[in-house]
């Protein structure tokens, strides 16, 4: 809402220069958002919350400014209280007014000014209606619009020859009725629009804007100048529908001070008198503003103890009554409030205590520190969460995050769809914000897609996230994402080492995961097509996959792999022991020997491994890969691989003579089950 | 057995130890288990008594003389080293460790701002991003047909009967208060959405962290403080804040909250549109309707509530310009944090 200094002259008393004035209404509630000098005013451009719609209007702003600075109000008539209304018809007039539904306008005030001579407005007019954004028509319409901004109370002014003779009804449109607007726009309307008609036809959208056909122009003689109140829902569904926002339809859907249509009038029709000429022939009515007087009653006590300051009767009284409201002391620190017309927003005695404070001064209220009680309840879920976070960051890869709103089509061009359809969002602004995203994957392989591009050799990235799903509910499930990609390199003792990225570099993140959070009982299992599926407990848990051809295409990555692993978090959360108990040193050191051999591809480590155990007897504690390799001197279709087999007992050092034939026995064992050559 | 020829022995013994090894051997060979030395002490009974005495001073002193002249020898081994060339260090050489990873820059500032509330005495929680609309809007006390709604334009979801994506992590304060009753002090951070069109300060997805304390006997006085408390842990303590009146549906007495611009130092620049101040935080007391619809006594108990964008303060903090890098995930970005 834009004012200026001068037309608030016209209704406050002001002995501050503007940037003063403009600092002031900031810290009382009205913020100031710009503050610009034009010619000899200044204009106020104010941000508006919208709970104060009595501060649509340079009166009310006004009001504001004597409440803030102490400044005296000035030009009583606009505030003096309304006259009593007249009846529905005009005598001498065949005007009458009907409402068909109270509830959409609970008042219409229609009143009839003859011989209008329109022309252009004066220069005072046309400039305060230029400072604050609103194009000069010409003298009868800037005068609506200029008592607009004034008041606060939209009005309209129709060329009365255009409007038929009899009946002017406030009623909802017909389906599909036509209407061409004064903006130029043919509309199709609904019965969600709220229309002034006359006997013939719709001449006005109710609260929005007026029609062309009926609108003043230079030609126009007679005028019937509106002056009503609508309901706040039907005019913003009403304004939605044909997609315009006016001066007029933002006051109305926030709320006009009831009180204000016969002001607004009648300030109007002196106006047309003064400078239009225009005989007032009087005015037919229907409805009645009337309203339950709201009082608030404000205990003080409780006032300074929300306030956490101490404030009195006597302070708080001037407060209120500086901002139009009467204020009566009804028992000892309690004060009986009665809230005005143009106060809707007041209801309960925390909407005193926010005027009290802020016109007292926020910045006066001291600042305190509250005893808090501790939540023993130490949220394991968050730190669970932390711990991995900060041990894959110590792996080296770097968290990221990704949008949860995708693409459908991206989903599906990548062959990232799930069985289920996704989460949908009903109005999406384009079509990148339509599904809540099943899994990560699409999110890491577009940000290791973005990455490549800007030529990283090795891209790392993980997300902690949430991933969607539609159900009987929607479905919402914590997941833990990693994407590698490129060759890592690094030095080492003998110089620099390439490393790509491969399964067995996510499965060994995931392997210091579970390991950090001791959690045992986890098996990774082969696919065919590279997948690799994680079952805790015997419960999948999650996948690994190498992006395919499809993928890579849809996410335009060329000449790199990527692999990618999803695990779902809750089953962790759950099995990850919160305390970690000590498990005694071993008393005795054990002996370990190792064995290399040759094995066939096709054969896996772990059935290897697994069988040794079984057979290696009760000394063999651990048997693990300590090497491999597909040298030249390994045969085609063969990997070299060299186990290193842990023996200890509880009881005793073991000696080379006691575990020499368990060894044995476990080589031969090998050789024989798995046609192993040994070396 | 002479002492004396021994001592010459030793001599030329330690002239060809050109290593540790060999002068390992060499010590071992004299002052081992079955070393010279023990040798020695062990012939001493079958020496004549009178002459036991001389003779075993006369071998603690060779033992000590052994151990000075090994040490010394240990000694010029390794000074000899370096004369030799050999074992160099060229420490500008780049260092052999893996390389660490990053947190994001907006986890880091979320832990960052939870940690000070924590330290206040805050817990955190968190809550699901699919919400309903009463959670959303009805519990927080904001009418479904208000323009005041605007504010919060919402994602709803298709197929579903009044469920979306939350607009604002405050409906996190209504499951709040209705599964724990006060007192009680909470942060809850995490992702919200609004149907917002992307440009370099606006994101349909962001962060927000939401805070409520309820109680009995919380003041106004009490937001301004803890709310004073964190401004100056995150942003220093020089920073000045100033409480502006405001209104939130959800909230009554309301403030917006600014901090003291933190490039220009509230002289007036281009990132706080020349009024010396960035606005950082809304807050106010909870309205007495949200207690009622979680069943809170709204006379016996008092709170306050502040909500803040977590990208809005990276990036004040950070001095990051554009709100697409946090989603863009470029490492360059990422490993500066």
């Amino acid at each position: 809402m834009k004012t200026t200094y001068q037309w608030l002259k016209d209704f406050v008393e002001i002995k501050i220069p503007p940037e003063e004035l403009a600092d002031k209404l900031t810290m009382a509630g009205l913020e100031v958002v710009s503050l610009e000098k034009k010619g000899d005013d200044f204009v106020f451009e104010i941000e508006i919350t919208s709970n104060r719609p009595d501060w649509l209007s340079v009166s009310g702003i006004a009001r504001e400014v004597a409440a803030i600075t102490g400044g005296k109000l000035k030009n009583a008539p606009v505030f003096s209280a309304p006259r009593k209304i007249p009846g529905r018809k005009i005598a001498g007039l065949s005007i009458e007014v009907g409402i068909e539904d109270k509830k959409d306008c609970p008042i219409y005030l229609a009143r009839i000014l003859r011989n209008v001579k329109v022309g252009p407005s004066p220069e005072w007019i046309k400039k305060r209606l230029e400072l604050v954004g609103c194009r000069s028509i010409n003298n009868v319409v800037d005068i609506t619009n200029y008592v607009l901004f004034e008041s606060g109370e939209p009005l309209h002014a129709f060329d009365l020859d255009k409007l038929a003779s009899g009946k002017i009804t406030v009623r909802r449109a017909k389906d599909k009725e036509k209407l061409l607007t004064i903006d130029g726009a043919e509309n199709s309307l609904l019965p969600e629009n709220l229309v002034i008609a006359d006997s013939n036809r719709a001449v006005a959208v109710a609260g929005v804007m007026g029609g062309k056909e009926s609108e003043v122009d230079f030609g126009t003689k007679h005028i019937l100048l509106e002056a009503a109140l609508f309901n706040p829902v039907i005019i913003r569904r009403s304004r939605q529908l044909l997609g315009k926002t006016t001066e007029a339809s933002y006051r109305f859907e926030r709320g006009v001070d009831p009180e204000a249509p016969e002001r607004a009038s009648r300030r109007a029709a002196q106006l047309l008198k003064d400078l239009c000429g225009a005989e007032d022939a009087g005015m037919a009515a229907r409805g009645s503003a009337g309203r339950k007087t709201v009082t608030v009653d404000l205990d003080t006590g409780y006032l300074s103890r929300i306030l956490g300051v101490c404030l009195g009767c006597a302070q708080a009284k001037k407060i209120l009554l500086g901002l139009g409201f009467k204020v009566k002391l009804k028992a000892k620190n309690v004060l009986r409030v009665e809230v005005p017309s143009f106060r809707q927003d007041v209801k309960q005695p925390v909407d005193l205590i926010e005027e009290i404070a802020r016109i007292y001064g926020y910045e006066k209220i001291p600042n305190s520190l509250p005893l808090i009680t501790p939540d023993p309840d130490t949220g394991s879920r968050r730190e669970i969460i932390s711990e991995i976070k900060n041990l894959l960051v110590g792996l080296g890869l770097s968290e990221a995050i990704t949008y949860s709103l995708v693409d459908r089509k991206g989903l599906k061009d990548a062959g990232l769809e799930s069985e289920t359809a996704p989460l949908s969002v009903m109005n999406p602004l384009s079509r990148e914000q339509e599904v809540l995203r099943p899994g990560l994957a699409l999110g890491l392989g577009r940000a290791v897609s973005f990455n490549l591009k800007q030529k990283q050799e090795y891209v790392p990235l993980f997300e902690i996230a949430n991933v969607f799903k539609s159900g009987k509910e929607p479905e919402e499930k914590l997941a833990l994402g990693i994407a590698l990609s490129g060759t890592k390199s690094f030095f080492s003792g003998e110089g620099r080492v390439h490393d790509p990225a491969s399964f067995l570099h996510l499965k060994g993140i995931l392997e210091a995961v579970f390991s950090k959070l001791k959690l045992t009982g986890y098996e990774f299992v082969n696919l065919p097509a590279g997948r690799v599926e994680i079952f805790l407990h015997k419960n999948k848990i999650g996948s690994m996959l190498e992006l395919g051809r499809q993928a890579l295409d849809a996410l335009e990555i060329k000449n790199h792999k990527v692999f990618i692993c999803e695990l779902f978090l809750e089953k962790v959360f759950s099995c990850a022991l919160p305390d970690k108990k000590f498990i005694s040193l071993p008393k005795y050191p054990g002996i370990t020997r190792d064995i290399s051999f040759v094995l066939k591809e096709e054969v896996s480590v772990e059935s290897v491994i697994a069988s040794i155990k079984e057979n290696g007897g009760s000394l063999l504690r651990e048997v693990k890969v300590a090497d491999y390799y597909r040298g030249k001197q390994i045969p085609a279709g063969f990997r070299g691989l060299t186990l290193s087999c842990f023996y200890a007992s509880a009881e005793r050092t073991l000696t080379e003579k006691e575990i020499q034939p368990s060894h044995d026995l476990a080589c031969e064992f090998l050789s024989r089950r798995f046609e192993v050559k040994l070396r | 057995m002479d002492i004396d020829s021994l001592q010459a022995q030793v001599k030329n013994d330690l002239e060809k130890v050109s290593s540790p090894e060999a002068l390992e051997e060499v010590r071992v060979k004299y002052l081992g288990r079955k070393g010279v030395v023990a040798e020695l002490t062990g012939s001493i009974p079958g020496i004549p008594v009178q002459e036991r005495g001389e003779f075993g001073r006369k071998v603690n002193a060779f033992k000590s003389g052994l151990h000075e002249l090994f040490a010394k020898k240990e000694e010029s081994l390794k000074d000899g080293e370096a004369l030799r060339g050999e074992n160099i260090i060229d420490i500008g050489m780049p260092g052999i460790a893996q390389q660490v990873g990053t947190l994001h820059p907006l986890t880091r500032i979320t832990d960052e701002i939870c940690s000070v509330f924590s330290r206040m005495g805050f817990s955190v929680a968190e809550g699901p991003e699919v919400e309903t609309e009463y959670n959303n809007f009805t519990g927080l006390n904001i009418p479904l047909e208000h323009p005041s709604r605007e504010a919060f334009d919402t994602f709803y979801l298709k197929d579903y009967d009044k469920k979306l994506l939350r607009s604002h992590t405050s409906p996190a304060q209504v499951r709040i208060m209705q599964e724990k009753k006060p007192p009680l002090a909470v942060v809850v951070p995490g992702r919200v959405y609004r149907p917002d069109a992307v440009d370099a300060s606006h994101s349909f997805m962001f962060h927000q962290i939401e805070g409520l304390m309820v109680g009995e006997g919380i003041k106004f006085s009490d937001l301004k403080g803890v709310l004073e408390t964190f401004a100056k842990a995150i942003f220093g303590e020089g920073i000045k804040m100033r409480f502006r009146p405001h209104f939130f549906p959800f909230t009554e007495p309301s403030a917006e909250v600014d901090i003291s611009c933190i490039i220009c130092g509230g002289k007036g620049c281009s990132v706080c549109g020349r009024k010396g101040w960035l606005e950082i935080l809304g807050s106010g007391m909870v309205h007495p309707n949200v207690f009622k619809h979680v069943a809170i006594d709204a006379d016996k108990y008092s709170g306050f509530a502040f909500g803040m964008g977590v990208e809005r303060i990276a990036m004040l903090k950070y001095g990051i310009n554009d709100i697409r890098l946090f989603f863009e995930n470029d490492l360059r970005f990422l490993r500066q944090f």
